[in-house]
């Protein structure tokens, strides 16, 4: 090819990248969702992979090893939201029923009183101000409901989009290894053994981030199980202390945000079951600090929980497995955060550490390119 | 019904693959069971080159070996100066390239197709991942390898022995 050849080709070639982002950005909004989809069942895959892999060896039958394996799934999953919804609905119409009777109004206008004076330089409220204090409670939690109510509305589209992701993942691990050397096969022999190169250091990539990611999830949880045990033992009274732990482990995917997440609920019915009780109001944390309902104990715990999972068990076993500076973190997670939002940032480090390989090997690409 | 009862077991009076006979074939898979060799069948990937067509070149970075399974490989090398020496014509049933799955160093010779044909890669991250899922077909994989390399070795060093006498 002569150089002047050679130009027109790379004009062409920008042009039609500069017309394919340009027709992206248009239908972008029509394809979102399925994108998304997709992206949720590639990574599912990408988790339940090498279980279904392993099982298929003992039982030869890949067909019944995605099936076995997306039913224990299932099961966890229906059984874990069942569970926590039944718990949270008891939860909300015990302390509404609570709420309703009038003495218990009293009680609480007289510990809210108690509260606000016990915090230095805090003004003092007068009797006018106290009906107000019991109807913004019951304002507050009848909205808190009626928003319950309409999430469960949307929920269908909920149902749907977790129904497809979840025909999408089974359909992927049922044919991961054909589609794999189906996408193989599109390679140019020129490229070849480079492009696998890519594939297998995406995989790999993806691989080390899912499994540091769960069992750094894993071990949030069982800390926050472990120290709600023991605050109830201090008398927090703390129910539904299985889902919070869960709910905290869960969270902490989502990088600097999803730890705050994970300590509203535990916050949250700590004030629901102790409300009324004078001991937990009056409760210091080391016999000390003011911690009404047990609140900045709860917080205090939630914060040793972080500082263990990011000081030891992260650094241990996610360790360096994306490999990204902590300053491209932060400017991947705000990038994330302002696309998509929270699912952004869920997104961020693995999609950087994806772009990260995919520019090592352009790199190694363009240093061997006059030997391919 | 009869058709019922050929659907039934169809797989049974089944050809064995091209592929699964010549990987039978190949040292490397030696001693292998017909399950394992269907597993390293499903790892491997069927490429076509057309006459002329480079495989790889000398210095590379190699990634894994090639099984011909039709055609001709030509394999050689080019000093400074371009003068070609070839190495050697691989034809069926051959493969080359299998240094590679051991390290990721550069070739050490080009490989180019003297005529169409279709070879079957079997590349180092997939042993790798393989060798995880399985370790004990990994290492009888390995120590197959081990084997070929042996053998290599005592040959060129023969040879050395050879040349050496012969200088002598």
């Amino acid at each position: 090819m002569t150089p002047q050849n050679q130009s027109i080709d790379r004009f062409y070639t920008l042009v039609l990248i500069i017309i394919s982002i340009w027709a992206l950005f248009f239908i972008w909004p029509y394809i979102s969702s399925m994108v998304m989809i997709l992206v949720f069942a590639f990574l599912f895959t990408t988790i339940l992979l090498p279980g279904v892999d392993a099982l298929e060896r003992k039982i030869k039958s890949r067909l019944f090893s995605t099936f076995l394996i997306m039913g224990g799934v299932l099961i966890l999953l229906f059984g874990f939201l069942s569970g926590f919804a039944s718990g949270l609905f008891q939860q909300s119409s015990d302390f509404s029923q609570r709420l309703a009777q009038e003495n218990y109004v009293n009680e609480l206008n007289d510990l809210y009183q108690r509260t606000i004076s016990s915090i230095p330089g805090a003004p003092n409220i007068d009797d006018f101000e106290k009906p107000q204090l019991t109807k913004k409670v019951q304002v507050f939690f009848s909205s808190f409901m009626q928003q319950i109510l309409s999430a469960a509305k949307s929920g269908m589209n909920f149902i749907f989009f977790t129904a497809m992701i979840l025909v999408f993942s089974f359909i992927l691990l049922n044919e991961y290894h054909h589609f794999r050397r189906a996408l193989v096969s599109m390679i140019p022999n020129k490229y070849f053994e480079v492009g696998l190169r890519i594939i297998h250091n995406i995989e790999k990539q993806m691989s080390k981030y899912l499994t540091g990611q769960f069992l750094a999830a894993s071990s949030v949880a069982v800390l926050s199980f472990l120290g709600l045990l023991i605050l109830n033992l201090y008398g927090a009274n703390i129910t539904l202390i299985f889902f919070i732990s869960i709910i905290a482990g869960l969270s902490n995917l989502i990088p600097m945000v999803g730890p705050l997440v994970g300590m509203v609920p535990a916050v949250l019915i700590s004030i629901m079951n102790n409300l009324g009780s004078e001991a937990a109001l009056s409760h210091l944390m080391f016999n000390i600090i003011p911690s009404p309902f047990f609140v900045f104990d709860i917080i205090f715990m939630f914060i040793i929980v972080q500082q263990i999972d990011n000081n030891l068990i992260t650094p241990i076993l996610v360790g360096e497995s994306v490999g990204l500076h902590p300053m491209i973190v932060m400017i991947a997670l705000f990038i994330g955060g302002i696309v998509l939002g929270p699912l952004g940032m869920l997104f961020a480090i693995p999609t950087a550490g994806i772009i990260k390989v995919i520019a090592q090997e352009i790199i190694f690409l363009v240093r061997y390119a006059h030997l391919l | 019904m009869k058709a019922l009862w050929e659907n039934l077991f169809k797989n049974w009076n089944r050809q064995e693959s091209l592929t699964k006979t010549v990987l039978k074939q190949i040292p490397v898979f030696h001693e292998l069971s017909d399950r394992q060799i269907h597993e390293i069948e499903n790892l491997c990937h069927k490429r076509r080159y057309k006459q002329g067509e480079t495989v790889f070149k000398r210095l590379a970075p190699g990634e894994g070996m090639f099984i011909i399974l039709s055609g001709a490989i030509e394999i050689f090398t080019e000093d400074n100066n371009d003068n070609k020496k070839t190495l050697a014509i691989l034809n069926n049933g051959e493969f080359f390239g299998e240094l590679s799955l051991l390290d990721s160093d550069t070739r050490s010779a080009t490989a180019i197709a003297t005529e169409d044909s279709d070879l079957l890669a079997f590349l180092r991250p997939d042993l790798q991942s393989f060798s995880k899922r399985s370790p004990q077909t990994g290492n009888k994989i390995l120590f197959n390898l081990a084997k070929v390399m042996a053998a290599r070795l005592r040959k060129t060093s023969e040879q050395v022995s050879k040349n050496s006498a012969e200088l002598v």
